[in-house]
């Protein structure tokens, strides 16, 4: 067998795999769209603000509503110690306090 | 073969001379193989799960409260006195007013963080279909005093199996027991996992709060189109609130996980550039023994451009495989693995680990920058300095 046929063996493998994870994906997809449907009732029916990720501080938990000082809010001159911090970014909005 | 035409047959040629020359050195090559799969995994799973949770919340949240009032003092939010709401009537405009209490209640025995939240289920808006949120049971009616509704992390942390009673402390310690009514179903994990709901009174009497005040005011106006000019003008007649509206509540996850923001992406971009270096390091260098063969070939014939040729398909191979593996993987890790490697870093300390029913996001637009970052360098890395060996005379190289 020549080198390239491998090769093709492996690239026809992983085409299929990625196929399958497509299929995957749009199965997933529809699943998806009816759990949005009833997250859109509590949505609406609690007033919930954000998504439930990170519970571990209250501005990632929160991010959307929590006020901008609240990652620093331990003593004057606390910098934000939260590991989720590093993930997150503060909302960009400057109008907001 | 003979069917194939005589270019594409010299390429087909020259692609089994790089793959035998590549499995000759096979240990160095799968091994940065795997290494450079490994960067583009850990960078694809970072965006495929950092847009995947954007989407969710695009989704999602579009029913947030139309304007949310918080009261603002010494720059922290405090609890909010409910004659404020009389103060908002003279808007003319808004729909109704909604107080809420809301919180945080730290286990101790657990370490977990609850989110408790209290209202008037029924006069929000599809609050009368909230019950279709719940895996049984209904939500705490305003005659059913000590009952809550929980989200089911809350429920596996509180260890209560079948049972339906539980107790939470107040601020002085003493015990406030509640019976559960109703269970998130899983459906809604992704919002509700760490949510306690039940009636005003209790979470008021939980928190020690006075019963007249609320943690925020939601407000829904009768014309969405005016929901910025209710806002600034609730602004201008409270000036001791930050008004938030829906747009900026919803503006918050288009950039919270973005490209540009959070630490993780610097570090991550951080290793790429780490690994292009390395790659530029491994592949720019040519051994004497890779001179002298390139001398040979140029001896035997070889034109300048099929060495080029040989050295593009080499790192070709190895980078689009390595794309391709790392690509594959990460989108699996993301779907089927609930992200395991990241969401340590996504969710800290938290105890509370929701699980993440995600479909990866997997944008044109991302794989075309991760492969721009990673593939291209490489064969830049790789190609230039065949070319550079290549032209210098043969015979001083084999020499």
């Amino acid at each position: 067998m020549r080198p390239s046929h491998i090769l093709l063996i492996i690239i026809l493998f992983f085409l299929i795999l990625d196929a399958a994870l497509y299929l995957h994906a749009t199965r997933l997809q529809e699943t998806l769209r009816s759990d949005h449907a009833v997250q859109e009732i509590a949505v609406a029916g609690l007033g919930l603000t954000d998504l439930c990720v990170a519970t571990e501080a209250r501005y990632t938990r929160h991010p959307a509503v929590s006020d901008t000082m609240s990652p620093f809010m331990d003593h004057p001159g606390a910098i934000e110690h939260f590991p989720s911090g590093s993930f997150w970014a503060a909302p960009a909005d400057k109008n907001i306090r | 073969m003979t069917m194939l035409p005589k270019g594409l047959e010299k390429q087909l040629n020259i692609l089994d001379f790089s793959l035998s020359s590549l499995w000759r050195r096979k240990l160095k090559n799968i091994s940065i193989m795997l290494v450079f799969a490994l960067v583009i995994f850990l960078l694809g799973s970072f965006q495929m799960l950092t847009g995947a949770l954007t989407k969710s919340a695009d989704a999602v949240l579009r029913n947030t409260p139309e304007i949310t009032i918080q009261k603002m003092s010494a720059g922290r939010q405090e609890a909010i006195p409910l004659s404020y709401e009389e103060k908002l009537r003279s808007i003319y405009g808004i729909r109704a007013i909604i107080p809420r209490v809301w919180g945080y209640y730290f286990d101790e025995s657990s370490l977990a963080n609850f989110t408790i939240l209290a209202m008037d289920t029924n006069s929000m808006p599809s609050g009368n279909k909230l019950d279709l949120t719940l895996s049984y049971g209904h939500f705490p009616k305003l005659t059913e005093p000590g009952t809550a509704v929980l989200g089911r992390s809350v429920q596996e942390i509180l260890g209560l199996g079948k049972r339906r009673i539980f107790s939470l402390f107040r601020p002085d310690l003493s015990l406030k027991s509640f019976k559960v009514v109703g269970l998130f179903s899983g459906q809604t994990d992704l919002m509700t996992n760490d949510l306690i709901v039940m009636n005003l009174d209790d979470a008021r009497d939980l928190f020690a709060m006075s019963p007249t005040m609320a943690t925020d005011l939601c407000l829904y106006v009768a014309n969405p189109a005016e929901i910025e000019t209710i806002a600034k003008k609730i602004a201008g007649l409270l000036p001791d609130t930050r008004v938030l509206t829906k747009s900026q509540i919803q503006k918050t996850y288009q950039v919270v996980f973005s490209w540009r923001s959070g630490f993780a992406s610097i570090c991550l971009l951080t290793a790429l550039v780490a690994f292009v270096i390395l790659a530029w390091d491994k592949a720019s260098g040519l051994s004497p023994e890779e001179k002298r063969e390139i001398g040979i070939l140029k001896i035997l014939g070889w034109e300048t451009a099929d060495i080029l040729a040989i050295r593009f398909w080499e790192s070709t191979l190895i980078s689009s495989l390595a794309f391709i593996i790392g690509c594959t993987a990460a989108y699996m890790h993301v779907a089927f693995f609930d992200a395991s490697l990241l969401k340590p870093v996504m969710v800290g300390w938290s105890v509370i680990h929701p699980p993440f029913k995600l479909l990866p996001s997997v944008k044109l637009a991302d794989l075309l920058l991760i492969f721009s970052f990673s593939v291209l360098p490489y064969l830049g890395a790789t190609v230039i300095p065949a070319w550079r060996c290549s032209i210098v005379p043969p015979d001083s190289v084999i020499r």
